[in-house]
């Protein structure tokens, strides 16, 4: 009798350490957070960079198709690449900010999709107008995380053509 | 007094034109670059004179004494062209330990750009505290290349430096380079924290005018505005490290 309350007492005391440090081992720490997330940023930027090469010029050469298409795979890339980084466990004191961060991240690939189809339909003007929305909201973006010293998962102009 | 009004309205609108700065952090680091140019609409085939300003910051996230920066380079696109055809130049040791206006005395005629600065002064077993200087930038050369003399007086402590900027072409999207590097002996200038210079001269060379710097906003027909990288700038750090970080702005075809 006296065994079977003692292997009970046991297992009752394991499962509570169990439950109080399961969502400590989860929430990672800032820099563990920043540094897992970069792993996972870093191909993603230079696929984008890759993509997106002379993106800008197929524009100001009137190559509406081929911009497209560059704006096609990279707007592939950044839904991918929000989704995966979305999933992963956050700060718990960073909640909030990160939060905002996901928001503009996620206005951000809208802003990617509808650039695509506006050249896709000939609008130049439109997805210009949408590019200058994307880029702003990119800066926004930052501004949300700039405490994180971001290299990768920052927005970069540069990166995009 | 003509140049002068033009020069105030093309700032004035440059002022209204600049959008907010970007930041980016390294470390404890905080870099801000911002600037912009005016008038924004431009031709779309040749170049039409413009003002361009740029702003810069470095501070700390936790307060500590900002390091000191070595080197500085500031990039603008290929689409800006610089000329200094025709345009008198200032040796640096004319304006060497001399004030503001002294400088200008002895130099006006190569006057490009002014402007302000904030740097710290870190003594030991003191608070760091700030000193504020007014620049003003000189058409020049350096070694036979072109250059942009600087000129920065700071009155409290009283202190003058002048600092040459090398004008550099490279390959990449900032065709145009402004590199100087910082020694030691430059005291407290070198753990700078902000500064800000606006660069607008028209001039004319045989019978014909001319701007220190122009651009063109080359886009199609059916394009009436693009984003374009403005502006790069990197700092090198006394520890080695090298920071930089580029603005993106817009310009828009007449």
């Amino acid at each position: 009798m006296s065994r079977t309350i003692t292997i009970a007492l046991i297992s009752a005391t394991a499962l509570a350490i169990a439950a109080t440090a399961a969502p400590a081992a989860e929430a990672p720490t800032r820099d563990e957070y920043v540094a897992g997330l970069e792993k996972i940023c870093k191909p993603d930027a230079e696929a984008t960079q890759r993509a997106m090469k002379g993106a800008r010029g197929d524009i100001r050469a009137e190559r509406f198709d081929a911009a497209a298409k560059k704006f096609a795979k990279a707007t592939a890339i950044f839904s991918a690449n929000v989704k995966e980084i979305s999933a992963e466990p956050r700060p718990t004191a960073d909640a909030e900010r990160l939060r905002k961060w996901f928001t503009y991240l996620k206005r951000q690939e809208s802003y990617l999709g509808q650039i695509t189809a506006q050249l896709r339909q000939d609008h130049p003007t439109k997805a210009l107008r949408l590019i200058q929305r994307f880029i702003h909201t990119g800066n926004q973006a930052n501004n949300v995380v700039i405490a994180f010293g971001f290299h990768w998962c920052s927005f970069e102009f540069s990166r995009y053509g | 007094m003509r140049p002068l009004l033009v020069a105030m309205a093309v700032l004035i609108g440059l002022t209204a034109a600049t959008a907010h700065g970007e930041r980016r952090q390294h470390g404890n680091l905080i870099v801000t670059l911002d600037g912009g140019f005016a008038p924004r609409a431009l031709p779309r085939d040749r170049p039409a004179p413009v003002a361009v300003e740029l702003k810069a910051g470095l501070r700390t996230s936790d307060h500590t004494p900002v390091p000191r920066v070595t080197g500085v380079e500031l990039g603008i696109p290929r689409q800006g062209v610089i000329s200094t055809r025709g345009l008198p130049t200032c040796k640096p040791r004319r304006i060497r330990n001399t004030t503001t206006a002294k400088a200008l005395e002895a130099c006006g005629p190569a006057l490009i750009g002014s402007g302000r600065m904030v740097a710290q002064v870190k003594i030991p077993s003191q608070p760091a505290f700030a000193v504020h200087a007014r620049l003003l930038a000189f058409n020049g050369r350096v070694n036979g290349r072109r250059a942009v003399i600087v000129h920065g007086l700071a009155l409290r402590p009283p202190s003058v430096v002048v600092l040459p900027f090398l004008i550099e072409r490279r390959p990449g999207k900032f065709g145009t380079v402004f590199s100087a590097r910082l020694p030691d002996n430059l005291g407290p200038w070198p753990r700078f924290a902000r500064f800000e210079m606006s660069f607008y001269r028209r001039y004319t060379f045989r019978g014909r005018e001319r701007s220190y710097i122009s651009a063109s906003c080359p886009l199609p027909k059916r394009v009436p505005f693009a984003p374009f990288s403005f502006a790069k700038a990197s700092l090198t750090l006394a520890d080695g490290r090298q920071i930089s970080m580029g603005i993106a702005r817009t310009c828009r075809a007449q």
